[in-house]
């Protein structure tokens, strides 16, 4: 099978955010074949160059979306009144109020499949989007009577930052990735992410009745209210109606959507995702690094608690320290680990405030009056001689402790789960749904309940065992690579067995030859020898008699 | 329970400070609920408090909803506000937040600023060129040739420096540009024309030129010398105008509620300024003249600055089109004019430079450029009064990150 995978600022490149797992997925199918088309995010990350591709990957076709080329074509009268139309179109979807009898998303949807064939058409899009006609059509459908209230308040900068982000949003249009040898040849979109990437896959849906799946770690449409928050509420309102609308309608069109936790799961439900086409596929993670700490249990300290990760405020230290305290009173000779480096300026501050915090609350301590005493809180750093990997870090205590109070997926958890080691964590983001009832949960920012949990589990072994394999055995069985490709194996071939066959081969007159393209062509790798594809003598022939089957699918579009 | 007592008189005020209107869809105040922590009566009225910026500038539910679970807000803590999950308790504070539809004063734009960089390189070429002028005045011979050439050379520099900063730089438009426009050898036609060409008309329709221009202001085929230093020297007023006029677009686009407000603003804007600049350069045509005792040379050097200021005008705000059509179209009419007074010495042509001769004899060799240069300024005038009205064409193109 010939997969397009649609990835964004991620997987051909060094630098890609999703890049470990596009990889992962890539080398883990290797009897089927992959297309990726790949969208930049900046000069920096095209200048570092891809990763190593492995043969499966047939071609390559990247486009940057942080700039755009105008290829000088001006349109004449009647390409300018149909852009003026769809742009307009597209305006009123989005100055007017989103309508559950989705009369809009139709509306939207239109406008943008418009936009999409003029660009196919004509070209020139960029230099359109970016044109005045353009932001009179926004000032027109802001002004227009049933205009949202916060539209209707735009002023001229806010036309032109929506028209100017619009322009952004809608790079992926002018693209040539849209002919029959290219998406059009492909059997199955995979787009890595929502937004952008996965609009290539709506235009080859929408031209070539391509299926498409789209796989969201973290929800495009809340990345964007959470990273937009400075511009005016017009500008807001009309972007946020652009990104939601997109949202809906590539979960509408999509034939799975495979979130990656089930905090993602009810974002793509709220914004329209049918709950039919929903399948939570969790990241993969490697577990071989952590075998070997999984296994044995005797390197760990039974006094120790173990912090990984790194260090930021919304992992809130400073309720585990608090906690800490709490727990030397129940349980004097335990010592703390916090195992990481500080992400960012605002990280090495907070780490300093940590460090300050710890050293307040907690004096050193000898273990006789002729030894050198050492604080029972350390910070420490992974790649040191001590600590040489991630492993060995959770392997140095008996109890691993995750403190934040915001988190997505707690990658950290799942690695303290693959080395079998007891956790306690608070409840935040997809905490519970890793950890299953494989370790203790706690409310955040309690450091009381924190301190229960911990003092329970540092007092009693075989519980810590327990848990601690019951959460090697989960993550083994839920957080493994194999089962993240696996999962990926099985939606390509229920999407490609339900999407009907759409290549017709046609005869010498024009007619479709039914039975022309036969199941087997599906078969994943070469079937064949350089020989012509085996076709049955009759259905070569032309069909006899006028009594030709109506084809049940369309060819292009 | 003082403060419960108070929540309840807050809550039936009809115009209270917190709650608007009464809403009946969410959980009703009056009715004691289940205390999530301290005993207030409207659990979501407390967390409406923590997250108001977030709420009175959140533009639907699912914004609220994002900021809340940044916050750390989760399903478990939505159920202690009596909600199902996150969305409703946003849905809920998006409903309540009061809404009195004072949308903030529009954000300042950063105005472009006058600085001593681009100002210093915009006076440059006039100094290079007048101390050239008067170096070329000094010499005599083969040390008259090099001071030339190293003039030009001086000229030439600064005048690319001065173009590359400040407002009459195009910036970052080149870069998303398909093709860089090369208009600066046909500007360069224009000034070589306005240096030499009147010269070289007069001679040709006398029926010279016998030898090459000597430099100097008088004999056979004379150097004009003053509008070339007056056009150098107008760099600087150009800079400005572009300036002010750029400026003020910048403001008025902030303040402007609608295009058509803005166009009707920009426009005596975009006038304004370039009067001024026809003042400025009469002004320095004068000094400079003064200056080389060279007569007034008004009419054409006035057009063909008039020319290039709106040709580089529409150029820096990404109208790169028509000003390269104009440009080329009036070198082509001012090579056709000297075309055929040429042509018109071969046997059986005469009739060719007719039209030319007339033009001489009725209004000086200067004619030709004034002409030309003349319409062209007026065809880009009313093509810049057109495009740079729009409230496009002030935009900063994104830098590439």
């Amino acid at each position: 099978m010939r997969i397009g995978l649609l990835t964004e600022g991620g997987y051909p490149y060094v630098s890609g955010g999703a890049g470990l797992w596009c990889d992962r997925l890539v080398r883990g199918l290797d009897r089927h074949e992959f297309d990726v088309y790949a969208f930049s995010r900046g000069e920096a990350q095209e200048d570092e160059g891809w990763v190593p591709l492995p043969p499966q990957v047939g071609r390559v076709l990247t486009a940057p979306l942080w700039t755009a080329g105008d290829d000088g074509v001006v349109y004449g009268r009647r390409a300018r009144r149909r852009f003026t139309e769809h742009y307009g179109e597209l305006a009123a979807a989005l100055c007017t109020a989103a309508d559950p009898a989705a009369p809009e998303a139709d509306r939207f949807a239109t406008a943008l499949y418009g936009l999409a064939e003029l660009a196919r058409d004509e070209g020139g899009l960029v230099a359109a989007l970016r044109s005045e006609t353009a932001v009179r059509a926004l000032e027109r459908a802001c002004r227009a009577p049933r205009a949202l209230r916060a539209a209707r308040e735009a002023r001229v900068p806010d036309l032109l930052a929506v028209a100017a982000h619009l322009e952004q949003a809608l790079r992926p249009l002018s693209l040539d990735w849209y002919e029959e040898d290219g998406l059009g040849a492909v059997d199955l979109c995979h787009a890595t992410a929502g937004g952008a990437a996965a609009l290539p896959g709506l235009l080859a849906h929408h031209f070539f009745g391509i299926p498409l799946l789209v796989t969201e770690y973290g929800v495009r449409l809340r990345t964007h209210y959470l990273t937009r928050p400075d511009s005016s509420p017009a500008v807001r309102a009309l972007l946020a109606a652009f990104h939601g609308r997109l949202a809906a309608e590539t979960y509408r069109r999509a034939a799975f959507i495979t979130p990656g936790n089930a905090h993602a799961r009810r974002w793509q439900e709220r914004c329209g995702a049918d709950r039919a086409k929903l399948r939570t596929v969790h990241p993969g993670m490697d577990a071989a690094p952590f075998d070997e700490v999984g296994e044995s249990q005797e390197d760990a300290d039974p006094h120790t608690l173990v912090w990984v990760g790194r260090v930021e405020p919304a992992k809130d230290l400073v309720s585990l320290l608090h906690a800490f305290a709490e727990i030397r009173k129940e349980e004097p000779g335990t010592r703390l680990r916090i195992i990481g480096g500080p992400s960012g300026a605002e990280g090495a501050d907070y780490l300093g405030h940590c460090r300050a915090l710890a050293a307040q609350l907690f004096p050193d301590e000898a273990e006789g009056p002729h030894s050198v005493g050492a604080n029972p809180v350390s910070f420490e750093e992974i790649g040191g001689p001590d600590l040489p990997t991630v492993a060995d870090a959770y392997a140095s205590g008996a109890v691993t402790v995750l403190s934040s109070v915001v988190e997505g997926f707690p990658v950290g958890l799942v690695e303290a789960m693959l080395c079998g080691r007891a956790t306690v964590s608070t409840d935040v983001g997809a905490v519970v749904e890793a950890i299953g009832g494989t370790g203790l949960v706690v409310p955040p920012r309690n450091p009381r309940a924190l301190a229960e949990a911990c003092v329970s589990l540092l007092r009693d072994p075989a519980r810590r065992a327990r848990l601690g394999a019951a959460a090697r055995a989960r993550a083994l069985e839920l957080f493994t690579v194999e089962q993240n490709v696996a999962a990926f194996h099985g939606l390509y071939l229920e999407t490609v067995a339900r999407t009907p066959v759409r290549r017709l081969r046609l005869n010498d007159s024009g007619d479709p030859l039914p039975f022309a393209t036969p199941a087997e062509a599906r078969v994943p790798g070469h079937w064949t020898d350089r020989t012509p594809r085996a076709v049955p003598v009759w259905a070569a022939d032309p069909p006899v008699g006028a009594a030709t089957p109506a084809p049940t699918t369309e060819a292009a579009r | 329970m003082t403060d419960l007592g108070e929540l309840r008189r807050e809550t039936a005020e009809p115009g209270g400070p917190l709650l608007p209107a009464p809403d009946v869809r969410t959980a009703p105040a009056d009715e004691p609920a289940p205390a999530p922590r301290r005993g207030a009566a409207d659990p979501v009225k407390a967390l409406l408090h923590r997250h108001r910026e977030l709420c009175e500038q959140a533009v639907d539910p699912l914004e609220i909803a994002a900021g809340l679970e940044a916050h750390g807000v989760t399903d478990r803590t939505a159920a202690r506000f009596r909600h199902r999950d996150v969305f409703s308790l946003a849905e809920e504070l998006y409903a309540r937040v009061p809404r009195d539809g004072d949308s903030r004063p529009p954000a300042a734009t950063a105005v472009p600023r006058a600085r001593a960089d681009w100002i210093v390189l915009t006076l440059l070429p006039g100094a290079l060129c007048a101390a050239s002028l008067t170096a070329l005045r000094l010499t005599h011979g083969q040390t008259r040739l090099l001071a030339a050439a190293a003039g030009v050379l001086a000229v030439a520099l600064a005048l690319r420096a001065a173009l590359r900063r400040g407002p009459l730089s195009t910036g970052d438009r080149t870069a998303t540009a398909p093709r860089r426009s090369t208009t600066a050898s046909w500007t360069c036609w224009l000034i070589g024309y306005a240096l030499l060409g009147d010269g070289l008309l007069g001679a040709a329709i006398t029926g010279g030129p016998d030898g090459l221009p000597t430099g100097a202001a008088e004999g056979d085929w004379p150097f004009t010398t003053a509008p070339v230093l007056a056009l150098a020297l107008a760099c600087a007023p150009a800079a400005w105008t572009a300036h002010l006029f750029s400026a003020h677009a910048r403001r008025r686009l902030a303040s402007s509620r609608g295009l058509e407000d803005f166009a009707a603003s920009a426009r005596p804007a975009l006038l304004g300024a370039f009067a001024l600049f026809l003042c400025a350069l009469a002004a320095l045509l004068a000094l400079s003249a003064a200056f080389l005792d060279e007569p007034f040379a008004h009419p054409q050097t006035l057009a063909l600055g008039a020319l290039l200021l709106l040709a580089r005008l529409l150029t820096v705000h990404g109208f790169t089109h028509a000003p390269k059509v104009i440009l080329v179209a009036t070198v082509t009419a001012q090579a056709a004019a000297l075309a055929t007074v040429f042509a018109a010495r071969l046997p059986g042509c005469a009739a060719l430079a007719t039209p030319v001769d007339t033009l001489v004899t009725a209004w000086g060799p200067a004619a030709v450029p004034t002409l030309t240069c003349g319409a062209a300024a007026l065809i880009l005038l009313v093509h810049a009064s057109r495009r740079l009205t729009r409230a496009s064409a002030h935009t900063h193109p994104e830098r590439p990150r």
